[in-house]
């Protein structure tokens, strides 16, 4: 096989109407980029539906494009913005309600995050985690959550993190450390060890499941 | 390295963001400094904690499908060129009981070449009155001046209120499946009716006679163009301060539409809310529309936005020359209002208004790079112009296209794509 394409080669065929090398860097950037909105968000459907509408986006914006600017750094900046509105969005709602369970019987955001149903292919250790981590995450402030979030799960460098949220680099790498430290806080408090965690070292990316 | 600068490289060195040369550098100050080790270690050990949150999780299996649908009507799009485009100008144009003008300027269709994208024209509106009384309503569409003769059928026209819409030719099932998103967005937060936070919620009485137009506002606040370059995607960064300036325009839109005197109006390139009539998104572009906006007893005039091609000249070899030619073929037509072409803005001249020296509307073609140019000039072309005809800006793609906007006096320096004032191009 030809050596893989770059996403910004697959984009630019995509201008040039080739709808498959859009379907590439869908089948590219599904995973990760709900996996990306579901930590941020912390619900499987918006989730869902921030990623669908991330995507819309860039078909309708592909024409446009421009090689200047990475194709990754495009998605997540799209995704992260819809973000940003949709906990506005939450935010007055909350504001809005003073019963901080939620409405309607709607459970709140961290017992939404599937706990059951976890893949057994997983690691155990993992499974319990996630969970806890999924809520330590969510106690975050958004712009530590984002920063850490787009770093660790998203693989964004740090300058290009700053790019997006229009903050220097000096402040995106603040945020990441108080990040770190209050996860670290948070999983500890916990109980999570570290050894927990690192008997089943997670690789990067893998699309194992479709 | 000092220990200040270890300190602050330490999260590079994490997660891998150092060249080999300054990951040493650090690593040496490492070994002598208990500190930054101290701290090494911490990063580490929360990273290794938050492992899990790298596991990727997967979207439910039909995720993919409306994208993809999506993806390959615009692939489509694309391959076909520009043909989905529609230039509409509709006014209350009432020449010589001739109601109804109906424009319809188009030319070859041809595939695009697949070089490079074709600009496509952003949706945008703008009106002044005072537009259609000096002019009969005429519009010059890329290679195509049909003014003469559409010219005479609105002979001695005094229209006051009239609009043009280029419609972008974004494919319907694109549109489509942004608004559902929206709407489904939308939906989620009426659950709470307070739920737009910050971001005012169009009135439903606010309904202007221009019907699609008038369901176009509540959108704009929605996340604005994510079509944009440079990943503005959301637009949420600004979303609260443009939705201010957004309720502003409205007002604006508001009291100058129903005057005589100057209707204004904008459509950006995003979609329609689900509440207006799908006219650009479901309708194939040009039948329909036509009949739509005949119901509201304007005149109407619809085009086909040819890419600026001359006919029966090759793209490829479509220079500077041409461009220029048919600016000047418009700009010299005095019944002409509009010229919608190539145009090239070039940095420098992003300020100048949107008045051209030919006094021509220009409509604005969306593209890359572009888009603060865009956004000044959609600011002003918000306001109704005071004199004579007005342009809308536009947009490069050729440098040459720069003397669409200077037409007239314009100088070839050097090769064809190199222009030059002329004397009395400071005009524009």
């Amino acid at each position: 096989m030809a050596q893989e394409r770059t996403d910004e080669e697959l984009l630019a065929a995509y201008q040039q109407g080739d709808p498959e090398a859009f379907e590439s860097l869908l089948r590219r950037y599904r995973a990760p980029l709900f996996t990306f909105l579901l930590r941020m968000l912390g619900d499987r459907e918006k989730a869902e539906d921030l990623a669908q509408e991330t995507f819309l986006r860039i078909v309708k914006g592909a024409s446009d494009w421009e090689h200047r600017a990475r194709f990754q750094t495009w998605l997540f900046t799209i995704a992260r913005n819809l973000c940003v509105d949709q906990s506005r969005r939450d935010r007055f709602r909350r504001a809005d309600s003073l019963d901080a369970e939620g409405r309607d019987g709607e459970p709140p955001m961290v017992e939404s995050v599937p706990g059951a149903g976890i893949d057994p292919e997983r690691g155990a250790a993992s499974a319990r985690i996630r969970p806890l981590l999924q809520e330590a995450l969510l106690s975050l402030p958004a712009e530590q959550r984002e920063v850490f979030i787009l770093r660790e799960q998203a693989g964004v460098p740090f300058r290009e993190i700053a790019e997006m949220i229009g903050v220097n680099e000096n402040t995106v790498k603040s945020r990441m450390r108080y990040a770190l430290e209050a996860l670290r806080k948070a999983l500890a408090a916990a109980g999570v060890t570290e050894e927990a965690v690192t008997e089943e070292p997670v690789p990067g990316i893998g699309l194992g499941r479709a | 390295m000092t220990h200040a600068e270890s300190q602050d490289l330490l999260l590079d060195l994490a997660y891998g963001e150092l060249d080999a040369v300054r990951a040493a550098e650090v690593e040496q100050h490492l070994s002598s400094c208990p500190e930054c080790r101290k701290e090494k270690a911490a990063l580490e050990d929360a990273r290794r904690m938050a492992a899990p949150i790298r596991e990727l999780e997967q979207p439910s299996p039909g995720f993919d499908e409306r994208i993809l649908r999506a993806a390959r009507a615009q692939a489509q799009l694309e391959h076909d060129g520009n043909v989905g485009q529609v230039i509409e100008v509709t006014g209350s144009v009432r020449p010589l009981g001739v109601d109804v003008a109906r424009i319809d300027a188009h030319g070859p269709v041809k595939a695009r070449s697949a070089e490079r994208p074709r600009p496509r024209w952003i949706v945008r509106t703008a009106v002044a009155g005072s537009v259609a009384a000096a002019a009969a309503l005429a519009l010059v569409v890329g290679n195509t001046l049909e003014t003469r003769r559409n010219a005479e059928k609105v002979a001695a026209a005094h229209s006051s209120d009239f609009e043009i819409r280029v419609q972008p030719a974004v494919p319907p099932v694109v549109d489509s499946a942004l608004r559902d998103a929206e709407a489904k967005q939308r939906q989620k937060d009426e659950i709470e009716p307070r739920g737009l936070g910050g971001v005012p919620v169009a009135a439903p009485g606010q309904e202007k006679t221009h019907d699609a137009v008038a369901q176009m506002p509540s959108l704009r606040k929605r996340g604005g163009p994510g079509a944009r370059m440079q990943g503005s995607g959301g637009d949420a960064a600004e979303s609260q301060a443009k939705a201010a300036a957004n309720a502003k325009k409205e007002r604006a839109v508001d009291t100058v539409a129903p005057a005589a005197s100057g209707a204004l109006e904008e459509k950006l390139s995003e979609p329609p809310p689900s509440a207006s009539p799908p006219r650009a998104a479901e309708s194939p572009p040009a039948g329909p529309a036509v009949a739509a906006r005949q119901d509201v007893a304007r005149s109407l005039a619809v085009a086909k936005a040819q890419a600026p091609m001359a006919p029966g000249v090759a793209e490829a070899s479509l220079g500077a020359p041409t461009v220029e030619a048919n600016a000047r073929r418009a700009a010299d037509d005095p019944s002409a209002i509009a010229y919608v072409g190539e145009l090239d803005f070039g940095g420098s001249a992003v300020s100048v208004p949107v008045t051209n020296a030919a006094g021509l509307l220009q409509a604005l073609s969306r593209g890359g790079g572009h888009a603060a140019a865009r956004e000044r000039l959609e600011h002003r072309c918000l306001e109704p112009r005071p004199r004579g005809r007005v342009s809308f800006g536009g947009r490069p793609v050729r440098r040459g296209a720069q003397g669409a906007r200077r037409v007239g006096p314009l100088v070839p320096v050097g090769d064809d794509r190199d222009f030059r004032r002329g004397p009395g191009a400071a005009a524009s």
